[in-house]
């Protein structure tokens, strides 16, 4: 894009990064990773971690809410 | 000012959108601040550490907190952000400068008046008042500048859609076989949401609370406003929270030293937000009588496809910084998360942000839920919700972002980086214990919306801890929180008087890993999207707003006659619709 082209000269990728300067997160890359060479299987195991979150909190809640109270809602 | 960042710099080659930008920015964090203290006053009071009002004034701070916060903060900061993001994606400037200060002077007169009626409530010998909360709807009735001026700001708002609308109809011009760039579509899709969604706001605030505060009419329809008002009031969730993810997605990979995952799914996301985000204002009304259960089941089943772009969004934004993350030298299942910038406050605030947001979608997804909503509808679990939601994914990834943001406009560097990684962890941390301790407090069935939250001869009890540990947690959280808008309002100044910079901020943006060449051009045609949109609002909501009108009193309520015209029309309408609808369950069966 035009406006991506005309910024890249300031990405400042040949220059240090200076401490109060944010946005310098692409000063620290090491290796290059296209699209076909990622693999993106961190982002599974933190998706399966909230799953497992969101089971938990929810067995939690039957407890605390329902059990042994009888139906509240139906009947 | 010609400098050596001339080549590259936003303010530089935008001086007259940095301007605009710059003063939304600049009303945006005056409501922070003032809000922050409003937000302040009812933590210590309601939890009765700290009482320096009168239990009557507290509503009074309640209205100017969830006013100033969530439409003033919020949309002022949202204009900002929609404005540099068209001028950089379109690669132009607005087509007409004076257009761009009319929107921004009209909204800006808007929220000095509501804020005027608001504040008005703390002088009685004024007469005027605006304890409506931010849910204005009837039979809670404001001074009438409180309306005008919330019409005024509403207004507004359109008018900046108009001007990015503008914009990209001149792009559109030189560029008639482009693909929409990912950021313009993102502002265009939001404002298309916008405007269905502020339509239910605009009929009720001009055509029912206007005319009766103002005397004009003797009553309303103290259920048609509320379901007007969620017509809009939940759409405007995804108002506040599309220029989150919009930051997510095209600035928080760039931060973290990665490329957006994916492009085309970033537009079927926000696709997904304009179709589905207005027809589910119902659900906030689930235990409202006078609606048919048959349609709060409805308004259910659509909030739940909602859930479907957010968990897209969680996917997408979680590998594109896994991938700036391994681009860094990460390693392993989780090891990689230790090589994300986490001394940048840009990028902390914005990952502690997505993080509790993840946190905030365990209690939507009990909000939203027609039977277990009743546990919790009207307690203090709701705020909790919502100051995860609002108040953290969208308030910390606005503060983050202007950390990178607010250096583009002024052309000066970020005052203190170690102050603003201060700041967003303190945000965080305070959220932890103030939205923890909230959602507890409602599990215990503590009443929201009150300054007073006891009752004679009546105890609340916790399964867990105390009421007496609940109230300092949200005491120490309401503190922490509002010690951190100190810090950031205080470093945001210092960043703005400091000396101009060559190289402020690094602002580059990177393409994503999968571009938009890949995906179908229909994503992009808004005509089509916005028609269907349409289509299923007019679906969701015609048959129960025919019966609230029909059932309660007629569109001005009070048993007071409708013209006559008007009702047959109504009843017409409800004719059709009805039969047209069990014409279609009969050819489905």
């Amino acid at each position: 894009m035009p406006a991506d082209a005309a910024s890249k000269s300031g990405s400042g990728q040949s220059e240090p990064p200076v401490d109060s300067i944010v946005g310098t997160g692409d000063d620290g890359i090491v290796r290059e990773i296209e699209h076909d060479d990622f693999d993106p299987v961190g982002t599974l195991v933190l998706v399966l971690i909230y799953m497992a979150i969101l089971l938990g909190m929810w067995v939690f809640m039957y407890f605390v809410e329902f059990l042994g109270r009888g139906l509240t809602v139906v009947g | 000012m010609a400098t050596a960042r001339s080549e590259h710099a936003f303010v530089d080659k935008f001086p007259d959108e940095a301007g605009v930008i710059k003063a939304t920015f600049l009303v945006a964090f005056v409501a922070l601040g003032i809000g922050a203290f409003f937000g302040l006053i009812q933590a210590l009071h309601r939890t009765n550490v700290v009482r320096v009002i009168d239990s009557a004034d507290y509503y009074t701070m309640l209205t100017g907190h969830g006013v100033l916060l969530a439409i003033v903060f919020t949309i002022f900061f949202l204009c900002g952000v929609f404005h540099w993001a068209t001028a950089r994606s379109l690669d132009r400037p607005a087509e007409s400068k004076l257009f761009s200060w009319a929107w921004v002077g009209l909204m800006l007169t808007g929220t000095i008046l509501a804020t005027v009626a608001i504040l008005g409530g703390l002088v009685p010998s004024l007469g005027m008042s605006a304890d409506v909360l931010f849910t204005f709807y009837a039979p809670l009735q404001a001074h009438p500048i409180f309306y005008i001026g919330l019409a005024m700001f509403i207004v507004g708002t359109w008018l900046a859609g108009a001007d990015w609308f503008l914009s990209y109809r001149a792009w559109r011009k030189d560029n008639a076989d482009e693909r929409i760039p990912l950021q313009a579509f993102m502002v265009l899709t939001t404002m298309i949401m916008w405007y269905i969604s502020t339509l239910g706001v605009a009929v009720s605030v001009v055509f029912f609370l206007i005319p009766w505060s103002l005397g004009l009419i003797e009553s309303v329809n103290p259920l048609l406003t509320r379901t007007l008002f969620w017509y809009f009031g939940h759409p405007i969730v995804y108002f506040w929270l599309m220029p989150a993810y919009l930051m997510w997605y095209t600035v928080l990979p760039k931060l973290a030293g990665g490329r957006l995952f994916s492009d085309p799914l970033a537009r079927v996301v926000f696709v997904l937000f304009l179709l589905l985000s207005t027809p589910v204002g119902i659900h906030h009304q689930y235990l409202d009588p006078g609606i048919a259960e048959g349609f709060k089941f409805i308004a259910m089943t659509n909030t739940m496809f909602l859930l479907l772009p957010s968990l897209l969004t969680a996917f997408t934004v979680v590998a594109s910084v896994e991938h700036g993350a391994r681009q860094r030298g990460g390693e392993g299942y989780l090891r990689w998360l230790g090589a994300l910038p986490w001394r940048d406050p840009a990028f902390t605030g914005m990952a502690l942000a997505g993080a509790m947001f993840a946190a905030g979608g365990f209690s939507g997804m009990i909000n939203a839920g027609m039977n277990i909503n009743y546990l919790i509808h009207n307690t203090l679990w709701v705020p909790g919700h919502f100051h995860l939601t609002v108040g953290t994914a969208v308030a910390l990834t606005m503060m983050a972002g202007s950390y990178w943001l607010v250096p583009q406009v002024t052309g000066t560097k970020l005052y203190s980086r170690p102050i603003g990684l201060l700041q967003v962890i303190m945000w965080f941390v305070g959220m932890v214990f103030m939205s923890n301790a909230m959602h507890r407090a409602g599990l215990a069935g503590i009443p929201r919306r009150t300054a007073e939250p006891q009752y004679q001869n009546f105890e609340f009890l916790t399964p867990i801890g105390s009421i007496f540990e609940l109230r300092v947690q949200i005491a120490l959280g309401g503190t922490l929180l509002f010690l951190s808008v100190v810090l950031f309002l205080f470093n945001i100044l210092l960043t703005s008087l400091g000396e101009e910079s060559e190289r402020p901020v690094d602002a580059y943006l990177p393409e994503p890993l999968s571009g938009p060449e890949g995906s179908p051009r229909i994503l992009d045609n808004l005509a089509m999207w916005t028609g269907i949109a349409a289509l299923l609002v007019v679906l969701a909501y015609t048959l129960p707003l025919a019966g609230i009108i029909q059932n309660g009193g007629g569109l001005f309520g009070g048993g007071l006659p409708v013209p006559a015209t008007v009702s047959a029309g109504l009843d017409f309408v409800l004719m059709t619709v009805t039969s047209a609808f069990n014409t279609l369950l009969g050819v489905v069966a």
